[in-house]
């Protein structure tokens, strides 16, 4: 489920997740091909469940009370609340990428694909900041596997932005955990942010994040002019 | 109280006769403990009151008496521990305090990394339990960074950018590392961090110094610690 969302320039880190993540969903596998409308409005419930109320407070009465679906729907799909977090955590995940991926499709260098997925996933959390909590903020509540999820989708964001290596231009060539370093900074400062139930404001963090990202590859001069850029 | 025995410094002291404050703050210090081994362990969601009080070896009346609930009794552990953190950190900081700010850096981290290594259940409890509890834990471990930005700060002076670096360059240093030690603790890698301790200097320092400078440092770091 959701990743035919995720962008070719991820493609790489695909394979291995696809088949952790399929083995690790107690549902029958007959029930996951089915994108069935209650199955969604369930997984946004519960997404919106833990991103306004936090994942122990969260339970599957609430996400009924949410989507107004009766107990038999939801344990029709999901053994549990937390097999359904997971699954959720998946389609946010997916959906994040996605979104994403759309910004930075009708780009063409790594600068401009970088500028228009960052931009992009800025908006989508200010647009929708608590499902951007229930995945960003709520996957620490959720146990070990949703963790995994966490480190794989990480992975993935700093496979795309380590592309610069090959990118125009003269690159300087940082350590191998430079783009690992970036990913983690940039997500310290959202993560901050939604924990503190802050709900807008983040499309604002555009122009340092591209200063962070590309100041390893490209020097300072560069990342200055790529924040001023970014400011416009 | 006054008879010979309690005068007398060198004598053995019956735990009856030891001061009350004196028990209360190590009771109140053992089920802090308690806390952080339990968590460590079970993960803070599947550790009850009844773990913490049956490790710490005092009653569930003790225990409510000074904590309001596993919460409270968790918090108060964190901002221990945290202040056990700080103080080493700052101190290797402060030792460093003849070398440039990056050797100061890479100084700081080295105390964390190793105090964290050494310590694998306060590891777990402050890098991963913590972000899993609550808002009010949450909002600890954001003010945990703060406590190190005054060190980050200088990076602005030594680089010599000021201000033209971005307002949160402190946040995305000192979050980018935490989310690197956050990773190998979560992996069970705790013990081994001093492993990834130049990667972590180069984390910090190259939002300030850019690539270069820092992986001078990262190099610097790796040569001693080989």
């Amino acid at each position: 489920m959701g990743k035919q969302a995720a962008s070719k320039a991820q493609a790489g880190a695909e394979g291995a997740s696809r088949t952790r993540s399929a083995e690790a969903r107690p549902v029958s596998p007959k029930l996951e091909l089915v994108d069935s409308p209650k199955r969604t409005r369930i997984l946004e419930g519960m997404l919106e469940a833990v991103g306004t109320g936090g994942y122990e407070a969260t339970s599957v009465r609430t996400v009924l009370d949410r989507t107004g679906l009766y107990r038999q729907a939801f344990y029709d799909n999901f053994a549990d609340k937390d097999a359904c977090y997971l699954a959720a955590l998946e389609l946010g995940i997916a959906r994040l990428e996605a979104a994403a991926a759309r910004g930075a499709a009708s780009e063409e260098s790594w600068r401009g694909k970088l500028r228009g997925g960052l931009g992009a996933l800025l908006d989508h959390l200010d647009a929708e900041p608590d499902l951007g909590r229930g995945v960003i903020v709520g996957v620490h509540s959720a146990g070990a596997k949703a963790l995994e999820r966490r480190a794989e989708a990480m992975k993935r964001a700093a496979d795309f932005i380590d592309l610069a290596r090959q990118g125009a231009g003269e690159p300087e060539t940082p350590p191998s955990i430079a783009p690992e370093g970036i990913v983690a900074g940039i997500h310290a400062i959202v993560h901050s942010r939604l924990s503190t139930g802050a709900s807008g404001g983040f499309r604002g963090l555009l122009p340092e994040f591209m200063y962070f990202a590309v100041l390893p590859y490209f020097g300072a001069e560069a990342a200055s002019a790529e924040m001023q850029a970014a400011r416009i | 109280m006054d008879s010979p025995q309690t005068s007398n410094p060198e004598a053995p002291l019956d735990r009856h006769e030891l001061p009350r404050a004196y028990i209360i703050r190590s009771q109140r210090e053992r089920m802090m403990e308690a806390m952080v081994r339990m968590s460590a362990a079970k993960g803070y969601e599947a550790t009850t009151v009844a773990d913490v009080i049956e490790y710490a070896g005092v009653s569930r009346d003790t225990f409510d008496e000074m904590f309001g609930s596993k919460e409270d009794c968790f918090l108060a552990a964190y901002d221990a521990v945290f202040d056990v953190l700080v103080a080493h950190v700052t101190a290797a900081f402060e030792a460093a305090s003849g070398e440039p700010w990056p050797e100061k850096i890479a100084a700081g981290l080295g105390a964390l990394v190793e105090l964290l290594a050494m310590e694998a259940d306060i590891a777990r409890m402050a890098m991963v339990e913590a972000t899993a509890v609550g808002d009010d834990a949450r909002e600890r471990y954001r003010a945990m960074f703060t406590r190190f930005t005054p060190f980050l700060e200088e990076g602005r002076t030594y680089s010599g950018q000021g201000e033209e670096l971005p307002a949160d360059t402190a946040r995305f240093a000192v979050g980018g590392a935490a989310s690197m030690i956050f990773d190998e603790v979560r992996a069970g890698r705790g013990p081994e961090l001093k492993r990834i301790l130049p990667d972590l200097v180069f984390a910090v320092l190259m939002p300030y110094l850019g690539s270069e400078g820092a992986e001078d440092e990262m190099r610097r770091v790796t040569r001693e610690g080989g």
